[in-house]
């Protein structure tokens, strides 16, 4: 541990300490965020600990042509001030990519140096208060562009000499390319963010008399979309349930899949037959040049008064849902069909039709989960109904928590595929409170 | 301010027991409309219910099954007074809370989360079982002021060091908290964590006081983190090791309970290596043996004692804890 003599401020250690150290430090802390907020912060926060007594990082955004300052006596600190004065000081370190040094004595006519080089009156206060000071206004630039400056001051008198200069200017450099970095992942993750959006599943409504529930785990672990879909649709009493597999993974997938999700939503607005509808997707996402194919099951569900509900399912090349009914028993109705989008027929698809009421639950799921593989081998359909039949009645949610966290756990840690889950359980109906 | 009293405790626990998702709203509805706080409703009565249900469940009384359906009435609950609760509009910066992967317990991180957002923070809530990875995006994504990652569980607690690395990495202070850190800060240390905290007060009054920006967490010692990563690869197999050894020993394990609390014994040994912490063991021979008992083990810490020292054999650090520190052994 660097020790530190009294009265000396506590970044002449760092300014002692070995070089070659010092610049691996940096290296670690400056990169470690992608966050041009976070960044920032570090980059206060490292000069502060280490080279200066006060600083302040000012981004220039070209387009409304403002700074934003971030920093000052409070790191949090963030003020945007408008910056269209090409002849301030500032600017000429910030376009031409070269320092400017200045000292300001106790004397000098309040502000002068200060205001060429720091464009906002609180903050000049802030610094003012450290005079007699010395400021040093650093570019920041990367990949040939310039970002802002960094602008740094020490109080009575301490100086930067040249050596010192050229360290903070490797620090200015190393933070130019962190924060660019940063504003590049930003710039990618909001459009990542946006088109997430409009591909993941919607919310899901409130269907009344029943208890619904969803998980979903993406192949791609740091993402909210993949090749699995589900949707609820409907009002009253007539509900339509979809879950489905478009094949392959991630981005790629979560475009088709959305494309399935919407035809569907189509389809169901002329058909209410879960056949039906599952033959009209499979004419509108055929097609001749592509191999891509869906899996899909859908259910209508129809509540009535009394608390049960009746079922058609329909599937179209993906496995039929099962029934955990009250007692503990499951079942899996036999129906079949082809799958969806690999070639054109004229088959239709079959229905079957059935009661669920309150203490059973109707359970959808995505091959991910039965073909979970961990350390013990696959997961399977056995495991799944015996996890089913223990949760008997637990409820809609509580059943599908249970079914996500039982795969997980048997992954122990490793990759997965898609996995997904829909679960539907009509509510018992309660009595009216008094 | 309007109290809480027995009565509300035991309404929401005749609500939660009977999985009445209505009558459990109405309780906590009831509550906040007479002017109960926010966070006293779900410190005072939402958690203290949660911890009997478990307790159930630890004894025997109820199957996994019922104390699942009645934890997701206490999230109902807790989503109605999350919609009752006006934030003061995240003025006080953003926090990102998550339960770290193989941590289920989503109850404590959503009262946490309730409690720092009647007190001002702009909360994201990522629930149970967060990837690191999901963990990380979301970090660089919202640039948060605090990571709060909650782990009830032994098992969360190695990945909970990795939400350390990661936040911490980014310059972000972590605050850390629940039953599987134990009674003091010793654990959540040792893993890195900037603070820590004991329960959903605590945590904010132990967020006030983070720095800004951290350094990233030093590795730990070497023998540490190899041991921990062997412990966790073949963490299945020494769980069916030991089930051998007990079974071996006359065990019998119809409902496979033993098996159950051998897996979690191995969690909480890998835990307190990770932690250098041994009271871990101490408190999970303690539940083991109580969840034993209730399903008719008898002299359930020596068969652990036993199958956890024969299935540890060639972990040093995790023998050596063993031997010590959980109770039952024969010499």
């Amino acid at each position: 541990m660097t020790t530190v003599s009294p009265g000396s401020p506590i970044w002449q250690a760092a300014l002692d300490a070995p070089r070659h150290d010092l610049s691996q430090v940096l290296d670690l802390e400056l990169s470690g965020s992608l966050n041009v907020r976070r960044t920032v912060l570090r980059t206060l926060e490292v000069t502060r600990s280490r080279f200066a007594d006060w600083a302040v990082v000012a981004l220039a955004d070209p387009r409304s042509r403002t700074l934003t300052l971030h920093g000052g006596d409070d790191l949090r600190s963030t003020v945007t001030v408008h910056h269209d004065s090409p002849a301030s000081l500032l600017t000429q370190v910030i376009q031409s990519g070269q320092h400017e040094l200045l000292s300001v004595d106790v004397d000098s006519a309040p502000f002068d140096g200060l205001s060429a080089l720091i464009p906002h009156q609180g903050l000049r206060d802030e610094a003012a208060a450290l005079r007699p000071a010395d400021v040093l206004s650093l570019p920041l630039t990367a990949r040939g562009a310039s970002l802002g400056a960094l602008i740094l001051v020490r109080r009575a008198g301490r100086g930067f000499d040249e050596t010192d200069v050229g360290l903070l200017a490797q620090l200015a450099a190393r933070a130019a390319l962190a924060l660019d970095s940063a504003a590049i992942y930003e710039e990618h993750a909001r459009i990542t963010r946006v088109l997430e959006e409009n591909l993941r599943p919607p919310a899901l409504p409130v269907v009344p008399g029943v208890e619904l529930a969803t998980s979903f785990r993406s192949s791609a672990e740091h993402l909210e979309i993949g090749g699995d879909f589900y949707d609820v649709h409907g009002e009253d009493d007539d509900w339509l349930l979809v879950l489905g597999d478009v094949c392959g993974k991630g981005v790629d997938a979560a475009v088709l899949n959305s494309r399935a999700r919407q035809s569907i939503r189509t389809a169901a607005r002329f058909h209410r037959s879960p056949g039906q509808i599952l033959g009209t997707l499979n004419e509108v996402i055929y097609d001749e040049s592509s191999d891509r194919f869906v899996t899909v099951v859908c259910a209508r569900l129809r509540p009535r008064p009394d608390g049960s509900v009746s079922v058609t399912v329909a599937v179209a090349g993906h496995p039929a849902p099962l029934v955990v009914r009250a007692d503990g028993t499951v079942e899996q109705p036999a129906v079949s069909g082809r799958l969806a989008g690999a070639i054109r027929h004229s088959d239709g698809y079959q229905e079957v039709t059935f009661d669920i009421a309150p203490g059973d639950a109707l359970v959808m799921f995505s091959d991910g989960i039965y073909e979970a593989r961990g350390d013990g081998g696959l997961y399977g359909m056995d495991r799944l109904r015996d996890v089913l039949g223990a949760y008997a009645g637990a409820g809609a949610i509580a059943i599908c928590e249970a079914v996500e966290q039982d795969v997980v756990e048997h992954l122990g840690g490793l990759g997965h595929d898609d996995m997904t889950a829909l679960v539907v359980s009509p509510r018992a109906v309660r009595p009216v409170r008094s | 301010m309007t109290m809480t009293s027995v009565g509300d405790i035991e309404r929401f626990d005749t609500a939660v027991a009977s999985a009445d998702t209505d009558g459990a709203i109405d309780v906590v509805e009831d509550l906040l409309r007479l002017g109960v706080d926010p966070v006293t409703v779900m410190v005072d009565v939402i958690a203290p219910v949660q911890a009997r249900v478990g307790r159930r469940w630890q004894d025997g009384t109820w199957s996994v099954a019922q104390e699942h359906a009645a934890t997701t009435v206490a999230v109902s609950a807790l989503e109605a007074v999350s919609r009752a609760t006006r934030p003061a509009g995240g003025a006080r910066g953003r926090v990102v809370i998550a339960c770290a992967e193989r941590e289920w317990h989503a109850v404590p991180a959503m009262i946490v989360a309730g409690a720092l957002r009647a007190e001002g923070w702009q909360i994201t809530l990522l629930g149970a079982s967060t990837p690191t990875a999901r963990l990380s995006r979301y970090l660089q994504d919202l640039g948060p002021d605090v990571t709060a990652v909650s782990c009830s569980v032994a098992a969360g607690l190695p990945n909970a060091r990795g939400f350390i690395e990661a936040s911490t990495t980014a310059g972000i202070p972590v605050l850390a908290g629940g039953a599987a850190f134990g009674p003091d800060d010793r654990r959540a240390r040792a893993l890195g964590a900037t603070a820590w905290a004991h329960d959903a007060r605590g945590a904010t009054e132990a967020i006030a006081g983070l720095p800004t920006v951290v350094e990233a967490v030093p590795a730990l010692p070497a023998e540490v983190t190899r041991e921990v990563a062997a412990l966790r690869t073949a963490h299945r197999d020494l769980v069916l090791d030991a089930a051998t050894h007990a079974a071996a020993a006359g065990a019998d394990d119809p409902d496979r309970s033993l098996r159950d609390a051998l897996d979690q014994a191995m969690h909480a040994v890998t835990g307190a290596v990770l932690t250098s912490d041994e009271r871990l063991l101490t408190e999970t021979s303690g539940w083991t043996s109580d969840v034993l008992r209730a399903r008719g083990h008898r002299d359930a810490d020596a068969i652990v004692h036993s199958a956890l020292a024969h299935a540890l054999r060639d972990y040093p650090l995790a023998a050596g804890l063993v031997r010590r520190h959980w109770p039952g052994a024969t010499s």
